[in-house]
């Protein structure tokens, strides 16, 4: 597989990045390092940054300041399409299928990057495009294995729980082989055995492939449970890094990430300000993903 | 294995249509022949890749005209080139008209390519009305007879098969439905396969697509391209088919009908374009036919509801009701239909179709 080797020498390195729109600040000289093998979590209230930093590095927004480097390679300035065959997979947070295609249909466009079959060889059904078809069906079926989606393979991915369109979603990310993997919430709305297969496949694949993880997650069990290191990030700016033991008990991060229920004395008519200031934030964040998608 | 049935049946069915259909009942199957590859061509482009087009009318007058030109003999700007290669390169011509278009085409999404795309039939029809020492201008231009492996598709070939002899439209007819066949099969190969992923998902969101390695405006360029050259064939066969090309036919008009073609057929499903084409093209001309036989409709120009203007209501009600209770089209209700049949074998269900093995019964 491409993310075994990739994986050795390929540390995903997020330097001094700051992104606004339309004057509002969304990330502010944000740096952190993920190191190959480990699962790296981001987390920080609602509006924080952390999809705009997966934005950032998969190249769906352009930073206005710092770089994204994959190993040797700089991704700041590659289109998103460069960027994914450089080996960086992601699940979406908002779920970005296609409704009306099969399960395995939805895996099979996560081999894009390792397939090559054009227009000309799938329409007059060459050997080569006919091969690669097969193999992907296999590897996809292999995926949909591991995520427990084997039975709904023939199912349009339209019809499916929120859970399941989750782990579809997992799914595809994976059938990249990429040798960094984003999760954007790959649990939120799961229930706690859903939750703890997630886990479980997210481990699984680390040991198994090498695969780096960068993980956004608001359960604070499952960032606590897979994560070998921990950013945490407060209206753009980088709060804290370390260990997840570290950054539990890391002053500022009590204070701005749990503020809201411990620091009730010191945050005050404060708290509430920020707090609008935040959700502003990431509705900009949004809307502008929203025309992004239009 | 019943599919495999139903497609032999399918093409003994058409095999033999000659022999019985007279020459107006062939051309009517030919116009239908050449507009399923038109709407498929568009299908790819506008219900696979979410691509709204507007223009497809340009590229078949591309195709059609190429044709005529690279091919023609008369006094007007012609190559003179052997007919068969000439009918190659058109449907080449159209494609690369519609890569000429494509710094365009894939920048722009929507509506707002829908309007681009349209000032490609106006453009298109304004040079096909001026530019007479190439178009002939209002009146157009014939369009050569087609002669293919030393065969003259000429009103006789010199060609008879059990006593029918096999002219023009007898010949075009096989020749249309072979590109018609060819058509749907590449067209399924090329959406079932990575491209047609890439496709949809573009269709679906270009941000998502992009992340997961699709090159967004090379997938729409290769859609458009794609698009184009199954216009041009449909644009050769249509010139082939009328022997003479006139601008007037390629019009917005012809837009919107290849539009309501895959619409109506069901948007993404290559099968649907079939069923669309046959209706929107041939519903007008089988009702033309037998309008003595329909009792409420008149004579054109003799004051009632003609039937090509009834065909025209009956599909537009036919549109806007799939529209209402199925938006996805003819295809979706006919997946619809065959979960509600009992058994899988296609076979059962048309006791019409199937061959009797022993012949015994009646």
């Amino acid at each position: 597989m491409t993310g075994e080797q990739a994986a050795e020498d390929a540390v995903l390195a997020v330097e001094d990045v700051a992104l606004s729109f339309a004057g509002v600040t969304a990330l502010d000289g944000v740096s952190f390092r993920v190191e190959p093998g480990t699962v790296h979590a981001v987390i920080g209230p609602n509006g924080a940054g952390k999809t705009s930093t997966f934005n950032v590095i998969c190249g769906v927004y352009a930073p206005d300041r710092g770089s994204v480097t994959l190993g040797g390679n700089r991704l700041t300035g590659l289109a998103p399409h460069r960027i994914a065959r450089l080996g960086i997979g992601r699940a979406f947070q908002n779920i970005a299928l296609s409704g009306r295609q099969t399960v395995l249909e939805n895996i099979l466009l996560g081999r894009h990057v390792l397939t090559r079959a054009g227009v000309i060889a799938s329409g007059l059904r060459l050997p080569s495009a006919r091969r690669e078809a097969r193999e992907g069906r296999a590897k996809a079926a292999e995926i949909a294995e591991l995520v427990g989606m084997s039975r709904l393979l023939d199912r349009p991915a339209g019809l499916l729980s929120y859970g399941d369109k989750k782990r579809l979603e997992l799914a595809r990310a994976l059938a990249m082989e990429p040798s960094v993997l984003l999760l954007d919430e790959p649990v939120a709305g799961m229930n706690d055995e859903e939750t703890a297969r997630t886990a479980g496949v997210i481990r699984d694949v680390r040991d198994r492939t090498g695969v780096s993880v960068l993980l956004i997650e608001h359960d604070m069990t499952l960032v606590m449970d897979v994560s070998d290191r921990v950013t945490v990030l407060d209206f753009g700016r980088l709060v804290a890094d370390g260990a997840p033991d570290e950054v539990r008990r890391h002053p500022e991060v009590l204070r701005a990430y749990l503020g809201g229920a411990l620091g009730e004395t010191d945050a005050g008519t404060d708290a509430g300000t920020e707090a609008g200031t935040g959700a502003g934030t990431e509705a900009v964040a949004n809307q502008d993903q929203h025309q992004e998608d239009k | 294995m019943s599919r495999r049935v139903l497609l032999a049946v399918a093409a003994v069915v058409l095999a033999v249509v000659p022999f019985y259909a007279d020459t107006s009942l062939l051309q009517m199957g030919l116009f239908v022949c050449a507009a399923t590859i038109g709407a498929i061509g568009l299908n790819l482009l506008s219900g696979v890749a979410g691509q709204l087009s507007l223009g497809h009318a340009f590229f078949l007058a591309v195709g059609a005209y190429g044709y005529v030109a690279l091919a023609g003999t008369d006094d007007r700007i012609g190559l003179g080139l052997p007919t068969w290669l000439a009918a190659v390169l058109a449907p080449a011509l159209a494609g690369l008209a519609g890569l000429a278009f494509s710094p365009i085409s894939s920048r722009l999404r929507g509506l707002y390519l829908g309007v681009a795309t349209l000032a490609l039939v106006y453009i298109g029809q304004h040079v096909l009305y001026s530019a007479t020492d190439l178009t002939g201008g209002y009146d157009g231009r014939p369009t050569p007879r087609l002669s293919l492996f030393g065969l003259k598709f000429g009103d006789d070939s010199g060609i008879t098969v059990f006593n029918v002899p096999l002219g023009q439209y007898e010949l075009l007819w096989y020749l249309g439905v072979v590109l018609a066949a060819l058509a749907w099969w590449f067209a399924r190969g090329v959406v079932a396969g990575r491209p047609g992923r890439g496709l949809q998902a573009v269709r679906d969101g270009e941000v998502p697509a992009a992340v997961m390695g699709v090159a967004v405006r090379r997938a729409k360029t290769s859609a458009f391209v794609l698009s184009s050259v199954y216009a041009g064939v449909a644009g050769v066969l249509y010139a082939l088919i009328v022997g003479r090309v006139v601008p007037d036919s390629f019009g917005l008009t012809m837009s919107i009908d290849y539009l309501a073609m895959a619409v109506l057929g069901g948007m993404g499903v290559v099968g649907g374009s079939v069923v669309g084409a046959a209706i929107v093209t041939g519903l007008p001309l089988l009702l033309g036919r037998y309008v003595d036989a329909l009792p409420l409709l008149a004579e054109p120009g003799s004051g009632g509801v003609d039937p090509s203007s009834f065909a025209r209501y009956l599909y537009g009600a036919l549109v806007i009701v799939l529209m209402i209770f199925e938006p996805d089209g003819l295809a979706a209700v006919a997946r619809r239909v065959r979960a509600l049949l009992p058994a899988p074998p296609a076979v059962r269900t048309h006791p019409s179709t199937t061959p009797h093995p022993r012949g015994g019964r009646p």
